[in-house]
């Protein structure tokens, strides 16, 4: 008798459960359109209020005292990064967890789970679904960057923000198990999303330079992906530093993209167990 | 073909499996402001058991049905099954694998129609939904789009194959769902009511795939219903199943004989009195189980009472002169042949379509 899977599981295999679940969420997205508008538009009307804001204050798009927080005067590019990077944070956090209760809602979630395969291939496929997302997002935005607010992008910075970006895509991936954690147990993260949209804003370096928190925000700031994420690519971007520069915020990165992920398993794989204890896991 | 208790080769085996659910009252949401007692928290959960110390064998290649009502215990005991959910107590095997420690192999062995088609990719197609599913079970790539072909067409939706499910029919969806419990080849299927809300049509047709993959491509089947025609119709053996326990195992022949004929009558009529069951059950104690099915009168259908177990024969002339005291018209008067409805009736007590804690919620 023949039966799948064989035993032995190959990494072709579990490439080909990432793959059909991106191929999956692709098509979803292909079926509501409407879905790319909204996200390619949302990131501008975001950050736009900022540019304003930052005009109101300083009198210009340049200010010496932001300078002295952030070691540039210019104030638009600064948003413009921080509305790129943050761009991931979002569909990171609205996605996977999200995602999780839609599979219930739909009545799917059951065979997906009473599916031989290890389950993480098929939150790793959503993730990269999202990353894949935020990355044509991302791309859009940083185009209009460079059209409008005269952002420069050399040759030598693409390969250290593409891996700065990996880095960072690692640690939402940990945070969005987490999310897909609670979304098991409370059947709702959408909640919990928009309370972490809101730590992001504030403790990370988004909107404003990490020094102009107070010192315990700044602690908090340093804990999440994002600020070190942030930091490195304006390192690169707007103060000209190369790689070597910005060893210190990729080696934390890297520390908090493991801790996350191997927390989120951890998470996953309890809610999951106490939810099929508890016959609420089909619940939504 | 007997079934050999002491056999080796049974695909299924649950042994002292319980699972139950605890649930909690909802109390209002200004609870909060009534000075509570600790009795009154502890009444905030009930405690609802599932399923009962339940031990089945089903041989390899057998067309096992579980019948019972809404609420029975089925779908928990195939949830179990397919390890969607953890027993309190006791394990089952499948296909070899302990449900508790072997639960990839488990899966392997498994496919499942649990839900219906509601459990699908509406927005996406047949194709693209049974793609999906069968890279889950690690399939090569080819092996996948070739059996995903050969399904459709069994299936008989090779020409619709790309279009969304949200095009088509629930029948057609509901194929789809079968389809992918088949896409691995798995020696061991548990459908749960696959053939709920479909049309006679589709009923039939699934009904005979059914019967297809057991008997021609030796697949071990649990057929969880509560349609005792197609209990009856379809399965080798039959566990009768309500509040969680197995109350009876065998043919469905051999279930029918636990009821005599000459403990089954049938009293076809029209107008019978609201209270039929109690005043007819207080004119006969020594029959043991008196039920009413009430007809749409209106539209010509009749209703129909009843009398199981005694000596239900010797009551007819009681029962009639009853009825007729209480202006009831008398059709026709049957001793009737039991079916699986009347064994369900004589064991628990409660309609196998009204019957069961689901019923009763």
């Amino acid at each position: 008798m023949k039966m799948y899977p064989s035993g032995t599981p190959s990494f072709k295999a579990n490439l080909l459960i990432v793959w059909s679940e991106f191929v999956k969420n692709m098509k979803f997205l292909m079926a509501y359109p409407v879905l790319f508008v909204f996200w390619t538009i949302f990131p501008f009307f975001w950050f736009i209020p900022f540019i304003f804001q930052g005009q109101a204050f300083v009198g210009g798009l340049q200010s010496t005292s932001f300078e002295q927080f952030a070691g540039t005067p210019n104030y638009i590019p600064f948003v413009v990064i921080g509305a790129i990077l943050n761009g991931y944070v979002l569909t990171s956090l609205y996605g996977v967890g999200e995602s999780i209760r839609r599979e219930a809602y739909r009545g799917t979630l059951d065979y997906l789970l009473s599916s031989p395969c290890n389950k993480a291939f098929i939150l790793i496929g959503k993730a990269v679904s999202e990353s894949i997302n935020s990355t044509m997002y991302a791309a859009i935005q940083l185009v209009v960057g460079i059209l409008l607010f005269g952002i420069e992008v050399t040759t030598g910075v693409i390969m250290p923000i593409v891996l700065i970006i990996f880095l960072l895509i690692l640690g939402l991936y940990g945070i969005s198990l987490m999310l897909a954690a609670v979304s098991l147990q409370f059947k709702q993260a959408h909640d919990l999303s928009h309370t972490l949209e809101y730590v992001f804003y504030i403790f990370s370096p988004v909107r404003y330079p990490l020094q102009s928190l107070p010192f315990w925000a700044q602690v908090l700031g340093r804990f999440l992906p994002l600020t070190y994420a942030l930091l490195a690519v304006r390192s690169l971007m707007l103060l000209k530093q190369n790689i070597l520069a910005i060893y210190q915020e990729i080696f934390l990165l890297f520390v908090l993209d493991i801790a996350a992920i191997l927390l989120g398993f951890y998470l996953f794989n309890w809610m999951e167990k106490r939810t099929k204890s508890s016959g609420t896991i089909s619940h939504y | 073909m007997a079934y050999d208790e002491s056999s080796d080769t049974h695909s299924i085996q649950t042994i002292n499996l319980t699972k139950s659910f605890r649930k909690k009252k909802h109390k209002g949401i200004f609870s909060f402001l009534k000075k509570g007692n600790e009795k009154e928290k502890s009444e905030t959960t009930d405690i609802t058991v599932a399923l009962d110390h339940v031990n089945l064998k089903i041989r390899a290649g057998e067309l096992f049905g579980l019948l019972g009502p809404n609420g029975a215990g089925k779908t928990t005991l195939v949830k179990c099954l397919s390890t969607i959910l953890i027993p309190d107590e006791g394990t089952a095997i499948i296909n070899g694998f302990d449900i508790r420690k072997q639960t990839t192999f488990v899966r392997a062995s498994l496919g499942m129609v649990i839900g219906g088609e509601r459990t699908l990719y509406w927005k996406l197609t047949a194709r693209d939904n049974l793609t999906y599913f069968a890279s889950l079970y690690k399939m090569p790539r080819k092996r996948i789009k070739e059996r995903v072909d050969e399904l459709l067409g069994i299936m008989d939706l090779l020409d619709r194959a790309d279009e969304r499910l949200e095009d088509y029919s629930t029948g057609m969806r509901q194929k789809v769902a079968i389809a992918r419990a088949l896409l691995h080849d798995p020696p061991v299927l548990l459908l749960d009511e696959p053939t709920l809300g479909l049309d006679p049509t589709f009923s039939r047709q699934i009904r005979n795939q059914i019967r297809e993959l057991s008997k021609k491509e030796g697949k071990t089947v649990l057929l969880a219903t509560h349609y005792m025609e197609e209990a009856d119709e379809l399965c080798d053996r039959i566990a009768i199943i309500n509040e969680g326990k197995i109350v009876a195992v065998d043919t469905s022949d051999q279930l029918k004989a636990m009821v005599k004929e000459t403990e089954l009558v049938e009293v076809v009529c029209y107008n019978p009195p609201q209270d039929a069951e109690e005043y007819l059950k207080s004119l006969c104690p020594d029959v043991e189980i008196v039920t009413l099915v009430r007809g749409e009168e209106a539209k010509g259908a009749p209703s129909r009472i009843k009398l199981i177990g005694g000596n239900a024969e010797k009551r007819i002339g009681t029962v009639i002169d009853a009825l007729r005291r209480k202006n009831t018209q008398i059709a026709s008067l049957n001793i009737s042949v039991p079916t699986l409805e009347d064994v369900f009736i004589k064991l628990t007590g409660a309609k196998l379509t009204e019957g069961g804690r689901g019923a009763n919620q």
